[in-house]
């Protein structure tokens, strides 16, 4: 019995709904996605219609963190009406193939949120800790 | 009581011969006998008793002057005296004793060793014997075949005569092979050898490596299919075969033998293929055909090896002629191909499992090479950009 | 304008800072010299009547085009294969041989170096904060080639804009993303470059580097000034580096070593293709339409390969035409004048006895 290919065997119902998610291929402890097109009720360990690009969550050695799309196949299926979600909607958003995603704006909002939050705790702490020393 | 009965027994063996006693140990029954009993390893054999054993000495290491030392030593006249005991002179005459009857295999080094152990085919045993002041210097005899031939004579029944084949060469296109029979086997080995050296032959070797082309040989039933090969190749044929190559100098060449696999037959079919060689010019000659060469190394370039006095155009050349150049050196004849079977292992269910479970570490083993290059350790860039990890892990 | 003021100044910079970088050793400080002042070298380069030019300077022996390699995905060699033929089929084999020929000495390319790339495709500063990492899409669209593909980043400022040269070049496969040694350790191209290992070093850099960088620039130029100081130009010869060697060389007005090579070897034509090559690069000879009549005399007449045996009153002709070109270049435009003229001095000693033998050879022979 051949192994299925990563990239998907093509074979698909035509009517059925589509979902275009991440699917995590990595190992433990070190997260690796792939973008794919599967039918939205079927498990993410099962074979997929067809890859669509890789996600990879981990900085690499300069920092950055890599993104493929196939984008051509990625317009077939938004044409097929394939589900996309959250998750690679705030890729494709970051990309500028999409608007950017609510959620990336909400994230970033509340991260600025926290370090601001962060900053004036330890304002405060700094501040207690002088005048305790006076 | 029990000293009288020891006596007794004393007294018996004091009055049976060695021989008879040692009869008794070591001989088989009949029947025994029959069924293969006091043969091989476990077999019990007579020892020597009287060996390392030196009259005048003994358990007490006594001087004795005239039996075990001599009268006069200098101008000194020796005397009878005890001198102190030896304590391992008995564990020697053990040794000596045992090494009589165990088995011991004779050992060669690897280099001496032959095909099989420490039989003499595939063992070299050294140049011919010059003829008349003409030496054969470099040249080396290796052993191809010895063995024994039994003869029925009228007189004296079944007689053992041996049978050598030996191949002698210089390694530089010069060799011969030799047929030799006597009735010992070193005196067969030694007609052979110089047999061999008087019946030399010649060949040239394509650029110092292999054949002019592949060639298809028979002797009998015996069928030698031959083909040239690139250098580096090495020699992948049957054991004679590559025996003769070593001895002309041949380094590259592939050789399939098919029908029967007779020894003789193989070194003679053999050498009347390396014979009956065309050289490229020949060949050019025979077809009146341009012969060129085409190496991969060389981006597939034509070298012409060799050019006819006329070369025929196409329309001389009749439709149903060979121009296929290996068709052609073989005579129209082609290598049995048989079908390749999948390893054993190929078609059982854990050969997919493992496949699968495999797939995920398919990688593991070029990464751990390019780190080991980069960092001269397998740690990543992360080892060094998170080292609080590293400590967790060593402790 | 200011975009425009920006990359120049940024090019300027660039180039002070490789000056720094120039290659030092025991004997020798060879500063590269790049393509990137105002012109362009690549229209010049690709056009038909330099690129032959460059083509029969490289004098292409094929004993050394199809010499044996072992380098390109070889683990072991193959065994040889023959094949009978006729006169015809030997004389398309030997047409097509051609064929590969040029295919091994198609020359690398000579560009300018490439600018970089500062293209913002949009802003957004709301994104601040999102993650402290750049993302890197990339478009992997079946068939695409790699120069046309879809490289953008998303910086942690929320800025989308397309990547620049070294991003892209890391992101699109086909070369090892770290540098070689060879490359990267100043002290290893020293040694390469002390065991005139030149085609090695010109094919590695090809290899690992676009022709329009600033990298491959860098290395070819030092390999190629330091073939000049060592007059190796045999080494390079019948390769497919020779033709970018003397481009280089006579776009840097420094051709009159390898012309005074020329002439110490008795390759008089080839002197005067050279010094057609400098008339279509810089166009500063006077006698320019004599000369550009004598290249194309020259052009088609087969690669002197080895001295001729004897001479036709055509080929002695040519030849004085050739002698009388070069003594005009080295009395106005020729930087070794001296030398030169020593060379050319010799080689006329030696043209003399030679015409002298071939014309009583051919009298002997009854045929003047």
């Amino acid at each position: 019995m051949p192994l299925p290919p990563a990239s998907g065997t093509g074979k698909y119902f035509a009517r059925a709904a589509k979902s275009i998610r991440l699917i995590r291929q990595g190992c433990t402890n070190r997260p690796f996605f792939h973008i794919s097109v599967t039918h939205r009720r079927r498990l993410n360990s099962q074979p997929v219609i067809e890859q669509l690009g890789s996600y990879d969550p981990m900085p690499n050695f300069n920092n950055e963190k890599l993104v493929a799309l196939n984008l051509e196949r990625m317009k077939f299926w938004l044409g097929q009406g394939a589900h996309v979600t959250t998750p690679v909607a705030e890729l494709l958003g970051l990309s500028g193939f999409f608007p950017i995603h609510p959620r990336s704006y909400m994230t970033a909002w509340r991260n600025r949120r926290t370090e601001r939050e962060n900053l004036e705790k330890q304002k405060e702490a700094e501040a207690a800790a002088t005048s305790k020393a006076e | 009581m029990g000293t009288g009965s020891q006596l007794g027994l004393l007294c018996v063996v004091m009055h049976v011969p060695a021989e008879k006693l040692w009869k008794s140990v070591t001989s088989v029954s009949n029947a025994g006998a029959k069924k293969g009993r006091g043969k091989g390893a476990g077999r019990i054999r007579i020892r020597d008793l009287n060996r390392g054993q030196v009259i005048g000495v003994g358990k007490v290491n006594m001087l004795w002057p005239g039996l075990s030392a001599p009268v006069i030593r200098g101008r000194e006249l020796l005397k009878q005296q005890r001198l102190p005991d030896d304590p391992e002179r008995m564990e020697k005459l053990i040794k000596l004793r045992d090494s009589m009857t165990k088995f011991r295999r004779l050992k060669l080094s690897t280099i001496e060793r032959g095909w099989s152990g420490t039989r003499m085919p595939g063992r070299s045993i050294g140049p011919p014997d010059p003829v008349a002041d003409e030496e054969f210097t470099g040249f080396d005899t290796k052993v191809l075949q010895l063995r024994s031939l039994l003869i029925m004579k009228g007189t004296l029944g079944r007689t053992r005569n041996y049978q050598a084949m030996v191949v002698t060469g210089n390694g530089q296109g010069l060799a011969g092979f030799g047929l030799g029979r006597a009735k010992e086997a070193p005196a067969a080995l030694r007609k052979a050898k110089n047999r061999a050296g008087k019946k030399l032959m010649h060949f040239d070797i394509y650029n110092g490596h292999t054949i002019f082309h592949d060639f298809f040989t028979a002797f009998g039933k015996t069928k030698i299919y031959v083909e040239k090969k690139n250098e580096g190749f090495g020699l992948s044929c049957h054991r004679a075969i590559k025996e003769i190559c070593q001895a002309i100098g041949i380094k590259d060449l592939r050789a399939k033998v098919e029908g029967s696999h007779n020894l003789q037959h193989i070194v003679k079919a053999f050498f009347i293929g390396l014979l009956q060689q065309r050289t490229h010019q020949q060949l050019a000659e025979e077809k009146k055909l341009h012969l060129v060469e085409y190496k991969d190394e060389n981006e597939y370039y034509p070298t012409v090896v060799a050019s006819p006095s006329v070369v025929r155009t196409k329309d001389e050349i009749p439709k149903d002629e060979t121009l296929d150049f290996i068709q052609y050196v073989m005579n129209d004849r082609v290598v049995l191909k048989k079908k390749k079977f999948p390893r054993f292992y190929e078609t059982m269910p854990h050969y997919n499992i493992y496949l699968k479970k495999y797939e995920r570490y398919r990688n593991h083993e070029k990464i751990r090479l390019n780190l080991k290059i980069e960092n001269g350790e397998v740690k990543s860039f992360l080892n060094y950009k998170y080292p609080e990890e590293n400590d967790v892990k060593e402790t | 304008m200011s975009l425009h003021k920006f990359i120049h100044k940024n090019v300027v910079l660039q180039y002070n800072h490789f000056q720094l970088l120039a290659i030092s050793s025991r004997k020798l400080s060879i500063i590269p010299s790049v393509y990137d002042g105002e012109q362009d070298p690549g229209p010049k380069f690709f056009s038909s009547g330099v690129q032959a030019l460059l083509k029969r300077l490289t004098r292409p022996d094929f004993s050394k085009v199809f010499r044996k390699r072992t380098n390109s995905n070889r683990p072991v060699l193959k065994t040889p294969e023959y094949k009978f033929l006729t006169n015809e089929e030997l004389q398309s084999e030997f047409s097509k041989a051609n064929k590969t020929a040029a295919r091994l000495l198609q020359m690398p390319p000579v560009v300018k170096v490439h600018q970089p790339i500062n293209e913002v495709l949009s802003k957004d500063p709301a994104l601040v904060g999102y993650d402290n990492t750049k993302y890197l899409f990339t478009d992997i669209t079946f068939g695409v080639p790699n120069e046309d593909r879809l490289i953008v980043e998303r910086d942690p400022d929320g800025t989308l804009q397309m990547c620049d040269h070294d991003t892209r070049k890391r992101l699109n496969q086909g070369r090892k993303v770290r540098e070689p040694m060879m490359f990267a350790d100043e002290e290893k191209l020293n040694g390469l470059l002390e065991a005139e290992k030149y085609e090695y070093i010109l094919d590695r850099a090809c290899i690992q580097y676009e022709p329009d960088e600033l990298s491959y620039q860098k290395v070819t130029s030092i390999t190629y000034q330091h073939v000049d100081m060592k007059t190796n130009y045999k080494l390079l010869r019948s390769t497919r580096h020779f033709g970018p060697l003397a481009f280089y060389l006579t776009w840097h007005q420094s051709m009159d070593n390898l012309m005074l090579e020329l002439l110490q070897t008795g390759v008089i034509r080839e002197a005067v293709l050279l010094m057609g090559l400098r008339q279509a690069i810089h166009e500063d000879i006077a006698f320019a339409s004599d000369l550009n009549a004598l290249v194309h005399q020259v052009l088609p007449m087969p690669v002197q390969a080895s001295k001729p045996d004897s001479l036709s009153e055509v080929d002695i002709q040519l030849d004085n035409q050739c002698i009388d070109c070069v003594v005009k270049y080295i009395a106005k435009n020729s930087a070794m004048k001296s030398q030169q003229e020593l060379a050319l001095q010799g080689f006329r000693e030696d043209y003399q006895q030679m015409v002298e033998l071939s014309r009583g050879l051919r009298k002997a022979h009854g045929e003047a």
